[in-house]
């Protein structure tokens, strides 16, 4: 189980020296992933969401905040106490390509973090060939035909694969995905969610989901949460499946209008939701974050911030004054 | 000089590298005034072939065969590198992949505009920066502050306008974009593909769309072009080929979309892997290691593009089930 | 089945790995002449001194002896053969080489991987140290040393230029190590826990050896250069076998850049030093393709 609470990030701008420049990358962020569960977050890119999943596996710190991982609050511990618990949250990464040391075999690029674990475990070297091709079969690759091969002479999909088999050498309690599947080629990309998916049944590995593509969320569990995050803030959270086909808070109705409608398979949503301008990273004062891109705005919406919390008649958690609901999602056509 | 959207012929088109075929054997039509989408994976020979319409493949590759017919222009391939410089540009307008980074950083927009304008002999520089400042008006962006503005100063959205921008402003009438959206969140991504549209019809373009991404050309196509392996495996108007796919891997691609609604369990992955330059089947259908329709015929005899009403597939299998 | 596979891996990856070496070389004449060329060098200095007495003999009535079967270069103002002068000196000029170009590279590389990878302290630290060093004009002060020092033997010459070579290494491959730590893999080893010391040495050091590879060579190329120019210059005491000062007779002795006489004195080790150079650029143009698996196995 691992919870946050408040998390909050601010990246200091270089530049001038007198007049320094603060970037609020996290807002006060709450979440909550239980054991073996499946979480993703959602927003466009500079949302906050890889900042926070960084933040999660460990490769950045917060300024504010409390992440508890199985119940030991992260702050009691010093520095390298605290490495044993981020190393059971593994972070894949985007782009298969620089994940894996070009220089290494599959077969060193697994033994490096397997001997370490041999090492900790008192087991011998007969086990490190063993478990490198056990997990190599968990991703669904064949060991004797990768094992001595580079990263170069495998595919993007196979790659990603390899990575995913590395994270599981040292027995992660979650995998932090993030947009682990955009540099993949489309017809392989159901392959890699599958396999979190099944990962996640089989080995009871939590998976966090980061990504700017919401329909992709769906397929690593629909017993998952999904946090919309805009800005660095949380602006609706709820299960996977209410979040997406019932959605309340304009700016994740404007996400899911987005997305492009397969026209002869598909009708588009009846109302779709168009933010009025692009991203815009002024403040406006004390206002709803998304207040001048929102085409629902009223005066309130300029002058006060909603907090996340829920309403009559919503069953997820929003940010909105005015939550309603919208046909905003494309649905299959009749009779295909 | 009255222009208008010219129609392109590109017939029995091959472009090798080192002699492994990119591009086997293509033949695609574009009707003049419509945006076509050639749909690929990575190796599929997507890019390759958009380049041979400006006869850009840069070396080892290299057009073996075939001929690519422009309206008003003639067949590119044939052109000689002074003559085809002039129609880049001018007649022709590409937009490159990730167009967000082929902008010069060191310089401002309105300079790399004058660049353009000077080394295609343009005398009206001031009207030049003029159908600019209203070519960015039209897509929502401050014509003027954009000009000023160095590449580091836009965002990866506003670069993509600049580079349709760039594209256009010399008034051609063919338009190819590569990879348009890449790398472009869904919002900006969306915005971006309503401008394409929009721009295509109100300028009179004839338009073709390269991308991995089918969901872009649904959103834009009228027509639909899916490349596999270097061949053209299956074209025809955009709605008939996604509500009804004929070519199994076409039927794949559409089954392994994610989708926003409708039965998870519904959408899977294509088995195996898409093939590279040198593991791309030298005999027979390039696609028949992960084809579920896979016949004896398949592994020696490549299948011919053959039409059925309006549409053109290149299967055995397909072409089976229709004489049955 | 697997496990015999796997046991005999890393012998097997090794032999690979020359096995691709020899490949790469094979792909380009060019690099298989600049092989032969190192090699003919490394001959000549190891064994080829062992061939001539320690004082060469002279002959007063043939001095610069014209090019012949006898003198291949001639002979010098003393009647002295030109080649085994060529010869002897080879192993003080090679030597001396090979000693900058160790030094540059472990203290240059060691200390750029280290600052880029502990950043921090550590880095401002070192990197202020090699600024320092950086701003050192290396001539004047080799110049300023000879007087006191006479650089007798090859290691101390080359301990000497490799003490003031490496600082452009360190930045060099301290920017790389900066630019590299952001990259998955390695961010990903840190993830796993893996130690400093495997991160610096198996995944960082292999991904640069190209890099680091050619900065070795070219330290090299640099050391001929500026321990012939030294001789050259007469700084330096007298030693008649070395390059240097065969240059510096040939000139100022021998009047070679006015009178054709004493030229094959003078061509015979500019030439050497043009194709010992030759030998190393032709070379570098490998080190990508060896050390990059991508490049190597293709």
């Amino acid at each position: 189980m691992i919870t946050g609470t408040g998390i909050v990030k601010t990246f200091k701008q270089r530049g001038n020296v007198l007049d320094k420049r603060e970037v609020r990358a996290l807002r006060g962020v709450d979440f909550s992933i239980p054991k073996g569960g499946a979480a993703s977050f959602i927003g466009e890119s500079g949302c906050g969401k890889t900042t926070l999943g960084r933040i999660i596996a460990g490769l950045e710190t917060h300024d504010e905040g409390e992440i508890v991982i199985d119940d030991v609050a992260m702050s009691s511990l010093k520095p390298k106490a605290r490495q044993p618990y981020f190393r059971r949250i593994q972070m894949i990464h985007q782009d298969p390509y620089s994940a894996l040391n070009p220089t290494r075999t599959i077969f060193q690029t697994l033994q490096a973090p397997l001997r370490l674990r041999a090492r900790q475990t008192g087991r011998d070297g007969k086990w490190i060939d063993e478990r490198a091709s056990e997990v190599l079969s968990l991703v669904g690759l064949d060991p004797g035909s990768v094992l001595g091969r580079y990263p170069h002479q495998l595919s993007g999909g196979m790659r990603q694969r390899v990575v995913i088999a590395r994270a599981l050498t040292v027995d992660p309690e979650m995998l932090v995905a993030d947009e682990a599947v955009s540099m993949i080629d489309v017809s392989l990309r159901l392959g890699i969610l599958a396999l979190l998916k099944d990962l996640r049944e089989r080995l009871g590995v939590a998976v966090l989901f980061i990504t700017h593509d919401v329909a992709t969320a769906r397929y690593i569990g629909d017993d998952g949460d999904l946090y919309v995050i805009y800005r660095g803030q949380v602006i609706e959270h709820g299960k996977v499946d209410t979040v997406i086909s019932d959605p309340v808070h304009p700016y994740t109705q404007s996400l899911l209008s987005a997305i492009p409608v397969l026209h002869g398979l598909e009708q588009p949503g009846t109302q779709p939701v168009v933010p009025l301008s692009g991203l815009d990273e002024s403040l406006s004062d004390g206002g709803c974050l998304f207040a001048r891109r929102c085409p629902f705005h009223t005066e309130r919406c300029t002058s006060e911030l909603p907090a996340l919390g829920r309403s009559e008649g919503v069953p997820q958690e929003h940010a909105c004054f005015y939550p309603e609901r919208r046909d905003v999602v494309a649905r299959p056509m009749s009779g295909v | 000089m009255s222009k208008q959207a010219p129609g392109v012929r590109i017939d029995g088109l091959t472009v090798t590298y080192n002699n492994l075929p990119a591009v086997r054997n293509v033949s695609l039509e574009l009707p003049p005034g419509t945006i076509t989408g050639i749909v690929g994976e990575s190796g599929s020979g997507k890019s390759t072939l958009a380049l041979s319409l400006l006869n850009a493949v840069q070396p080892p590759g290299r057009i073996a065969a075939g001929s690519v017919e422009i309206d008003e222009i003639g067949n590119v391939v044939e052109f000689a590198a002074e003559q085809i410089r002039r129609v880049r540009g001018s007649q022709i307008g590409y937009v490159f992949q990730a167009a967000q980074n082929s902008l010069n950083p060191l310089k401002t927009v309105g300079k790399q505009l004058l660049d353009l304008g000077r080394s295609h002999g343009v005398e009206d520089l001031r009207g030049l920066v003029r159908d600019a400042k209203d070519l960015l008006g039209r897509m929502g962006l401050d014509g003027a502050r954009v000009l000023d503005s160095h590449q580091h100063e836009l965002s990866g959205g506003m670069r993509q306008r600049v580079g349709i921008m760039l594209a256009l402003v010399l008034n051609a009438h063919l338009v190819v974009l590569d990879e348009p959206t890449t790398a472009l969140d869904m919002i900006t991504q969306s915005t971006i593909l309503k401008i394409i549209r929009e721009v295509h019809e109100e300028r009179g373009l004839t338009t073709l769309v390269i991308t991995h991404d089918i969901g872009v050309v649904a959103e834009v196509a009228d027509r639909l072009a899916v490349m596999y392996g270097g061949r053209l495996v299956e074209q025809g108007p955009t709605r008939e080929v996604l509500a009804s796919p004929q070519h199994p891997y076409t039927r794949g691609l559409i089954r392994a979309i994610p989708r926003l609604t409708g039965d998870i369990d519904e959408a899977q992955a294509l088995p195996g892997r898409p093939p590279t330059l040198a593991t791309v089947p030298a005999e027979g259908c390039v696609f028949r290691e992960r084809c579920p329709l896979r016949m004896d015929v398949c592994d020696t005899v490549d299948p011919a593009a053959e039409a059925y009403g309006t549409r053109i597939v290149a299967c055995h299998a397909v072409k089976v089930k229709e004489h049955a | 089945m697997s496990e015999l596979i796997l046991e005999t891996s890393t012998a097997s990856m090794r032999r690979n790995f020359w096995r691709g070496v020899w490949r790469v070389m094979k792909r380009k004449p060019s690099r298989m002449a600049g092989v032969v060329i190192l090699l003919g060098f490394t001959v000549m200095a190891v064994i080829g001194p062992l061939f001539y007495p320690e004082n060469l003999p002279y002959d007063p009535n043939a001095k610069y002896a014209p090019i012949s079967w006898e003198h291949w270069f001639g002979t010098d103002g003393q009647g002295k053969d030109v080649w085994a002068q060529l010869v002897i000196g080879s192993r003080y000029v090679l030597l001396s080489a090979l000693v900058t170009g160790v030094i540059t590279v472990v203290v240059g590389a060691g200390l750029g991987l280290f600052s880029g990878f502990k950043r921090g302290r550590w880095d401002t630290v070192l990197m202020r140290l090699t600024d320092m060093k950086l701003t050192i004009p290396g001539l004047p002060l080799l110049l300023v040393l000879s007087t006191v020092w006479s650089f007798g033997s090859a290691i101390e010459m080359g301990l000497v230029l490799g003490l003031l070579g490496w600082g452009g290494v360190a930045r060099a491959v301290r920017s790389q190590t900066l630019s590299l730590r952001e990259r998955g893999f390695i961010e990903a080893a840190r993830g796993l826990g893996l130690s400093t010391t495997h991160i610096v040495g198996k995944e960082l050091l292999p991904t640069m050896a190209p890099y680091i590879a050619m900065n070795m060579l070219v330290a090299v190329t640099g050391a001929v250069y500026a321990q012939v120019g030294l001789f050259f210059l007469g700084v330096l005491p007298y030693e008649a076998d070395n390059w240097g000062v065969m240059l510096n007779l040939a000139v100022f002795g021998g009047g070679a850049m006015t009178t054709t006489a004493a030229l094959p004195y003078l061509l015979a080790p500019l030439l050497a030093i043009l194709l010992l150079t030759l030998g190393i650029v032709l070379v570098v143009d490998a080190m990508d393709e060896i050390f990059n698996p991508r490049l190597r196995e293709e």
